[in-house]
């Protein structure tokens, strides 16, 4: 199985190699007829020509910025930009502006998502949200700020959206096997606008795996509003401190109810604590346990929680019973 | 929540406040553009009405629903949809410019399903540029959970209870101050609340019975945080204080006789619960700091890091009185009545931090590295005093209890992002996981503490080609030989990987797909996990120039899920595998022919638990007038489990709603 997802992988690979060379020399500019060598003129300075001279051109992108919280460039001078705002993100545009050729200026829509990234980092770089950007998972998969947010604040006066349908209509549109979970019938109320993903992932960056935002400084944002189980308890459940919630639950949706991995609690349960001491020569695994009594063919047993009701943390009994 | 919604009230009044708002709005727009250093910077004209726009613009949308019929289960029903049936403000939407700029420039407010619906949701946004900027979040989702087959050991008998079930109210509270924003210096201050309030059952269990009795949910927890973000050029600096209260009272009563789920003779007894009452009293609080630092010190470096150090502490107090008929395996007596009560506290100071820098040694070259660790140690001690009546007489018993849990974990990772073309660019990397804990070790083991460690090698490899904004393919996996986890089902020999790609065929057409696998495995004889995930997505948008009256939007799932792995059966001490699968199939599918929409979704599956869930809809939406929609909307639910027949749900629904839009 492992075998024949590795060689399914590998020639994914190749195929994506051999698609993208062939891709990229059909996008090559055809070769240009030789044309008799002109005298070499002296290369000019690239100078700055304020947003007036930009505005003459690009009348609407410029009044769709003012109404966005960017004009704070145009207006303010604190980052150096007032009256340059467009020039800001696009570079000295005097030789555009000269030639109104798009080839002499810089567009990051063609540049490379960590080039447009720097851009906005630039600025962005201390903000609350994009702090960890380096490090995301969506900068290593080369998904550029541009890619969410409206820099020019584009159909309406905002740069990026809040509201909760239309962010889950975004985010949906690349991570669709994500999305699809929340057709099951067991899910976060995604779907019925409730929440929205970056309710529990903050896009830009996090310290936690899958990009999960932190809650109270540096726990997981699942416990903002289940905070109920956040703790600290007498006794904690490990597994919760060590792997997360998602050891237990799809937290995007699943046919089990309460979101769990498998349909049945015991086999949640008995999958970690399965009896099985773990040989010497084994490193040692947490959770085993010797030998229960429990006669697991009778119901009382199959459903572990009902007696060991404090299962993500106990403050009165190490058995979560209470 | 009060406060917020009279502000929300009074914002409109604001507005209003200004004379002539048309011309006010009318007269920057008129003006020629001044000169530069006539501009003062705090003054931006940013969300001022221009000429022609209104000040006040969005939509409102209410309607009511109709609920015909909910055949089936209704639990279940409440437990996946739980809409009900009345008159809703089904979603407002809009935006407050302010001519006068007086309080405020601009608000933006959005508010959807009030009026009963289970999920209420309402943010508030409001700014005057260079002074403010509040948000306010505001959600309310009822958590409604009763299934059955979730936990019913009665369910063999005709009886239908789920043992943990929940009917609770769930509210989330974010509001945040920013001071001075885009200035050197932000300051900001912040609240948060989270509450639950509600009933549900919960087991109680003593002796050799459990019971199920009736729970009262409450707890609440409040987060207070300020700030400030520190702008100098190159280096970026936020300081943050923050400190939260908590407080859970939730409590367990029943008035009895309870049988409980042994039904039979013990010792020729029956064991039944006469009274319970059940008080947990925990008080919480916590201070936390947070240091966030950005630097571009050189133009080929960027530095990002953050420390945070919480120390999160609790205070317990914990009374339970029952009486009924009781065994305790310690004393090999029967009891009649038990009273506990426990005193308690447990700290568990946290500390996480973590670096990194991007180094851009040249043009097409960065190489980023990422080093994180996460330490926390939790240590708690007990006194619990227990007081039991065995045979007539008080039997008196204190015990003291502690325990702890250790973890430090870290992280190390290098990745290097070559850009091999223009519209081509690779990535290879290596991390490395590593980190050792101490639990509390199984309790017939004799020891008080378990320790294990983690070693995770783990090598990464992506790729990414696009060509502007028509195509893009992303790849990206990694592979990790592990010789230590700290459970047999953690992450040990895998192998991940993810592509996705997207293309737009025309202005018309966009495809995209996404495919994801991962494998783990875990050889270990007593263990023996085999576990696989695999999803693969399509999905098609099409949204033709021509006939502007179509659209279509459609996605498919497919997942697949197969895990085994060994425990033992303890009443028979064999070696069992544990087998799940799960087959999914799930399709979206939006199809709009003028003010026709038809669709929904589906979700099939096979494999440990069977079910389907169909949601399909058919919508009807009719400008009556320029600004006011007639909509109709029809969604049919139906649920059906192959295994589990009695949580079956079928219901009709449909709402009409008018939205008005300016």
């Amino acid at each position: 199985m492992l075998n024949s997802s590795l060689t399914g992988l590998s020639r994914a690979a190749a195929g994506i190699v051999l698609m993208a060379s062939c891709l990229t020399i059909s996008a090559q500019p055809p070769a240009k007829s030789a044309e008799p060598a002109k005298p070499a003129e002296p290369a000019k300075a690239l100078e700055y020509v304020g947003s007036e001279t930009c505005k003459a051109c690009h009348e609407e992108i410029f009044n769709n910025l003012q109404k966005t919280p960017h004009s704070a460039i145009e207006t303010g001078a604190r980052r150096g930009w007032d009256q340059k705002s467009c020039e800001s993100c696009h570079g000295p545009g005097s030789k555009h502006a000269e030639s109104a050729s798009a080839d002499d200026i810089k567009n990051p829509a063609k540049l490379a998502p960590g080039q447009v990234d720097r851009t906005c980092l630039q600025c962005h770089l201390n903000q609350n949200t994009p702090v960890g950007r380096l490090a995301s998972g969506h900068a290593k998969d080369q998904v550029a700020c541009t890619s969410c947010h409206s820099v020019h604040g584009a159909g309406g006066a905002k740069l990026v959206i809040h509201n909760k349908t239309e962010i889950n209509q975004k985010c949906s549109t690349c991570h669709l096997t994500q999305w699809a979970s929340f057709n099951r019938p067991y899910k976060h109320r995604l779907p019925e606008g409730a929440m929205s993903c970056v309710d529990c992932h903050n896009p830009h960056a996090s310290f936690r795996d899958d990009t999960v935002r932190t809650a109270f400084g540096n726990e997981p944002g699942c416990l903002q509003c289940h905070s109920d189980k956040r703790g600290p308890f007498v006794y904690e459940h490990p597994v919760l401190r060590l792997e997360g919630c998602t050891a237990c639950h799809d937290p995007h949706g699943s046919a089990n109810p309460r979101m769990l991995t498998r349909h049945e609690v015991r086999l949640v349960c008995l999958e970690c604590h399965a009896n099985l001491p773990i040989p010497v020569a084994q490193p040692p695994s947490l959770g085993g346990v010797p030998p229960a009594l429990h006669d697991l063919r009778s119901p009382r047993f199959q459903n572990c929680t009902i007696c060991h009701t404090k299962v993500h943390g106990s403050n009165v009994d190490r058995t979560f019973f209470r | 929540m009060k406060t917020l919604i009279t502000f929300l009230l009074v914002l409109p009044l604001c507005a209003q406040d200004a004379p002539k708002p048309a011309q006010d709005a009318n007269k920057p727009a008129q003006e020629p553009a001044k000169p530069a250093e006539a501009v003062a910077p705090a003054a931006a004209p940013a969300e001022a009405a221009p000429a022609g726009e209104s000040w006040l613009k969005g939509s409102l949308q209410i309607g009511y629903r109709w609920i015909p019929n909910i055949d089936g289960s209704l639990n279940t029903y409440r437990s996946v949809v739980n809409l009900g049936e009345g008159l809703r403000l089904l979603d407002t939407d809009f935006t407050l410019l302010n001519p006068s700029k007086r309080f405020f420039d601009r608000a933006d407010v959005h508010a959807s399903s009030w009026g009963g619906d289970p999920y209420n949701t309402l943010r508030v946004d409001v700014q005057k540029s260079g002074a403010y900027r509040l948000t306010a979040d505001y959600r309310s989702i009822a958590y409604f959970n009763f299934l059955p087959s979730f936990a019913d050991p009665s369910l063999s008998q005709g009886l239908l209870l789920d043992q943990n079930s929940f009917d609770t109210r769930i509210r989330t509270t974010d509001v945040q101050l920013d001071l001075l924003p885009n200035k050197w210096i932000t300051p900001y201050v912040g609240f948060s609340r989270n509450t639950q309030f509600g009933r549900g059952i919960t087991g109680f269990h003593t002796g050799f019975n459990d019971y199920p009795v009736a729970s009262l949910y409450s707890d609440q927890t409040n987060t207070y945080r300020a700030g400030v973000r520190i702008e100098l050029g190159r280096y970026h600096v936020t300081l943050e204080q923050g400190g939260t209260t908590f407080k859970d009272d939730q409590g367990a009563s029943d008035a009895g006789p309870n049988a409980g789920n042994f039904t039979g003779l013990f010792l020729g007894s029956t064991l039944p619960l006469n009274s319970l009452n059940e008080l947990y009293r925990v008080r919480g609080d916590s201070i936390y700091t947070k240091a966030l630092l950005a630097a571009n010190p050189y133009s080929w470096m960027s530095v990002t890091g953050q420390f945070v150090y919480a120390k999160p502490r609790t205070d317990i107090n914990y009374t339970e009185a029952s009486t009924g008929t009781f065994y305790l395996q310690r004393i090999l007596q029967f009891y009649s009545a038990g009273q506990d009560v426990l005193v308690g506290d447990a700290n568990l100071p946290h500390v996480s931090g973590s670096l990194t820098v991007e180094l851009r040694p040249l043009r097409r070259l960065r190489v980023v590295e990422y080093w994180m660790t996460d330490r926390f140690h939790n240590a708690a001690n007990a006194l619990l005093a227990e007081n039991l009546i065995v045979s007539g007489a008080p039997l008196t018993d204190q015990q003291l209890l502690s325990d702890r849990l250790v973890l430090n974990s870290n992280r190390e990772e290098i990745d290097a992002f070559y850009d091999l073309l223009p519209q081509l660019t690779l990535r290879g990397g290596y991390r490395f996981e590593w980190g050792d804990t101490q639990v509390r070790a199984p309790i017939l083991t004799g020891l008080a503490l378990q320790s294990a460690d983690l070693r995770r090698n783990v090598g990464i490899a992506g790729v990414n080609y696009r060509i502007g904004q028509k195509l893009r393919i992303t790849g990206d996996a990694e592979g990790s030989s592990s010789d230590q986890t700290y459970f047999r089902t953690s992450l040990q020999n895998y192998e991940k990987a993810h592509i996705r790609a997207s293309y737009d065929l025309s202005a018309e057409w966009r495809l995209a797909a996404d495919f994801s696998l991962l494998n783990n495995s875990n050889p270990a004889p007593n263990v023996m996990l085999d576990y696989s995930a695999k999803i693969e997505s399509a999905s098609v948008f099409w949204t033709p120039k021509a006939i502007k009256w179509a659209n279509l939007l459609a996605d498919y799932s497919r997942s697949a899920v197969r895990s085994n792995i060994i425990y033992l059966v303890p009443q028979t001490l064999s070696p069992t595998p544990s087998i799940y699968r799960d087959n999914g199939h799930s399709l979206s599918v939006v199809a709009g022919i003028k003010w026709f929409s038809l669709g929904g979704s589906l979700y099939v599956s096979s494999g440990s638990r069977p079910t389907t869930y169909y949601q399909p809809l058919a919508r009807f939406n009719w400008p009556v007038y320029k600004h006011v929609e007639w909509i109709t909307e029809w969604r049919w639910y139906s649920m059906a489990e192959d295994f589990y027949g009695i949580e079956n749900f079928r219901s009709n629904q449909l709402t009409t709603s008018l939205r008005f839009t300016r």
